[in-house]
């Protein structure tokens, strides 16, 4: 192994360039000011002293962790779902899975314009079956909790990846396993809580923490496409007020500061996530 | 209670795994279904688990008809080859898991797992999860999770296969005295011969999803049904001659059985045939003679001292009591 090692260098040098030079550069541009045109000026840590008092900044923190706190749990669910309904054999079995990965395939932007036409409440499909059964649908663009559910509503169709993983991990527990516990007489109910869960609970743990870090990252082009960030600010999360800040507003140097915080609070969360499943024995 | 199978067939597509299979286990009986792998002995099993469905005939576990019934609801508890311990939970709770199944008030639970856990000796090691075990301890914790139930019957799924040979014989042992001491029906399969002649209150011999011979294990040893049982059981095949070569002309008799150890090494010439050996299995205690005898290979069960020399010419020489006739399909006469 230690002879080979080498074979791994053009991943280290694209690592490097890609990923470790720009988080040293967003480090060293966080205790900037910088417009992107001309020189940065150093001014310490003004940029998280601002951000502490930053009205904008801190209520797309909590769109952020609403997002997190709806989607993942949902997400997950979803999967957990999913992945055992269609691990059974039946009819169609195979096109019910290419079915539920499908939505992972299709490009983000145009997956953003499909949710626009689904979503739209005057023409739309969605509106229309609502309405065909006497209800109204839901001011999707225009109601802040309506908009902030409809971008988790999106979110929780793209599950492909953790449904594949949650499949593989259904399908390598053992077999005999399951027999046993029906010859000890345990109910489907029971099974599932008692034995197949727990028993895919390293993995889903591992889902769990890795769809945290997810979802600070795919609801940023609904938030851009379809809400802008609206109403009321209420779908700004967190990349898309970097992105407002560093493209729109050119505050580089203030953007860094908020993407370096929102590095570190992701960390954390995933910390104590990692902690949770330890103590409970699930990692 | 006693079980008992009526008529059983199953096929998977093509493959015929069970022909009417027909045998019964006694209350308190230990039954050993026996029979070379592919030959239908573990889908047999399953199917009075009801882990498999059987396309036809009955299975009865006491006097209920549990045929149709749900594996869980027909109070037998079965022991796999790999145990199929819950790897997730502790031994207490894998051993309480059926009680746990089916509701059971917790203090009873405590009890009866505590018994279990007491007569199979592993009390010391009931808080760590199946990893934390050694393979015995892991087979204890198996037994102790069908022993807790209490059920109808036992069924055993090959559970020592994976034991080397001198493990496997000193927990044959304690399989024989848990069943006796516990007194619950067993139906155990396994593809070892002596293992099978060692536990067996009834041997079930099977070949190819058909019972082959059923009776108790001298009996089927002494008197062989048909060729393949009289080969299949033994540590070293019968030997099988064609019956003019030593002359017997019975009629239907076509090829007579000797058993190794009933043949004795004697003079050329004053034996019932001639032959010159040719290779030697050595056991320690024992030995095996290979004699080539006109062409057919007969073994000769021998104790060590006095064995002949390789390439040694002997003669052969058995008591008519000791012989088996069988006719041209192999089977007895």
């Amino acid at each position: 192994m230690r002879g080979r090692s080498w074979l791994a260098a053009p991943f280290f040098v694209g690592a490097g360039l890609l990923v470790a030079l720009p988080a040293v550069a967003a480090l060293a541009l966080s205790l900037t000011e910088y417009s992107g045109i001309g020189g940065a000026r150093f001014i310490g840590l003004d940029n998280f002293e601002r951000l502490l008092t930053d009205d904008a900044f801190w209520r797309s923190v909590g769109n952020t962790v609403i997002f997190i706190g709806l989607s993942v749990p949902l997400r997950l669910a979803a999967v957990i779902v999913l992945s055992l309904i269609l691990f059974e054999r039946f009819r169609g079995v195979t096109f019910a899975r290419v079915g539920a990965y499908l939505p992972s395939v299709v490009p983000d932007v145009a997956y953003a314009l499909l949710w626009l036409w689904l979503l739209n409440p005057l023409y739309g499909p969605l509106a229309a079956g609502l309405q065909g059964v006497g209800l109204t649908s839901p001011e999707w663009f225009t109601d802040p909790w309506a908009a902030r559910l409809g971008v988790v509503l999106m979110s929780v169709f793209q599950i492909g990846e953790g449904f594949v993983i949650a499949l593989a991990a259904r399908r390598a527990l053992p077999q005999h396993v399951f027999e046993a516990a029906r010859v000890d007489g345990a109910g489907g109910w029971f099974v599932l809580r008692k034995v197949t869960l727990p028993m895919m609970a390293p993995v889903l743990a591992l889902l769990a923490l890795r769809d945290v870090i997810l979802a600070l990252q795919v609801n940023f082009i609904p938030a851009l496409l379809l809400t802008g960030g609206g109403p009321r600010y209420s779908t700004t999360f967190l990349p898309l007020f970097v992105y407002r800040q560093a493209f729109g507003y050119f505050r580089l140097g203030y953007a860094s500061a908020v993407s370096l915080t929102m590095f570190v609070l992701t960390a954390a969360a995933v910390y104590v996530q990692y902690r949770l499943a330890k103590r409970w024995r699930l990692l | 209670m006693s079980v008992r199978v009526e008529g059983l067939g199953k096929s998977f597509g093509d493959v015929d795994a069970l022909h009417d299979v027909s045998l019964s286990a006694a209350p308190g009986e230990l039954v050993v279904v026996v029979g070379p792998s592919g030959s239908g002995k573990s889908t047999l099993l399953r199917c009075v688990a009801g882990l498999e469905e059987p396309d036809i005939g009955r299975v009865f576990v006491g006097d209920r008809d549990v045929t149709a019934m749900e594996p869980g609801e027909r109070d037998v508890a079965m022991v796999f080859q790999d145990y199929a311990l819950y790897p997730h939970l502790d031994a207490r709770t894998n051993i309480a898991f059926p009680l746990l199944a089916r509701k059971t008030p917790s203090a009873e639970i405590d009890a009866r797992v505590g018994r279990a856990a007491e007569m199979l000796d592993i009390g010391d090691v009931l808080d760590r999860r199946p990893g934390e075990l050694s393979g015995g301890e892991r087979r204890r914790v198996a037994l102790a999770r069908a022993v807790v139930r209490e059920p109808a019957a036992f069924l055993m799924d090959e559970p020592l296969a994976s034991l080397d040979v001198a493990l496997r014989r000193r927990v044959q042992i304690e399989i024989r005295e848990l069943q006796a001491r516990a007194g619950v029906t067993t139906v155990y399969v396994t593809h070892d011969q002596v293992e099978a002649m060692m536990l067996a209150h009834r041997l079930v011999v099977l070949r190819d999803g058909r019972v082959e011979q059923i009776g108790a294990p001298l009996d089927v040893y002494d008197h062989p049904t048909n060729v393949f049982v009289a080969r299949f059981l033994g540590r070293s095949p019968m030997n099988l001659l064609p019956a003019d070569l030593i002359g017997r002309s019975d009629p239907g008799v076509s090829q007579i059985g000797v058993r190794p150890e009933r043949l004795r090494i004697v003079e050329p010439g004053t034996g019932v045939l001639d032959g010159r050996v040719v290779a030697f299995d050595e056991f320690g205690d024992e030995i095996v003679i290979e004699v080539d005898a006109s062409g057919h290979r007969v073994l000769v069960q021998s104790p060590r001292l006095g064995a002949p020399e390789a390439a040694a010419e002997v003669g052969l020489k058995f008591d008519e009591a000791d012989v088996h006739g069988f006719d041209l399909q192999g089977r007895a006469v």
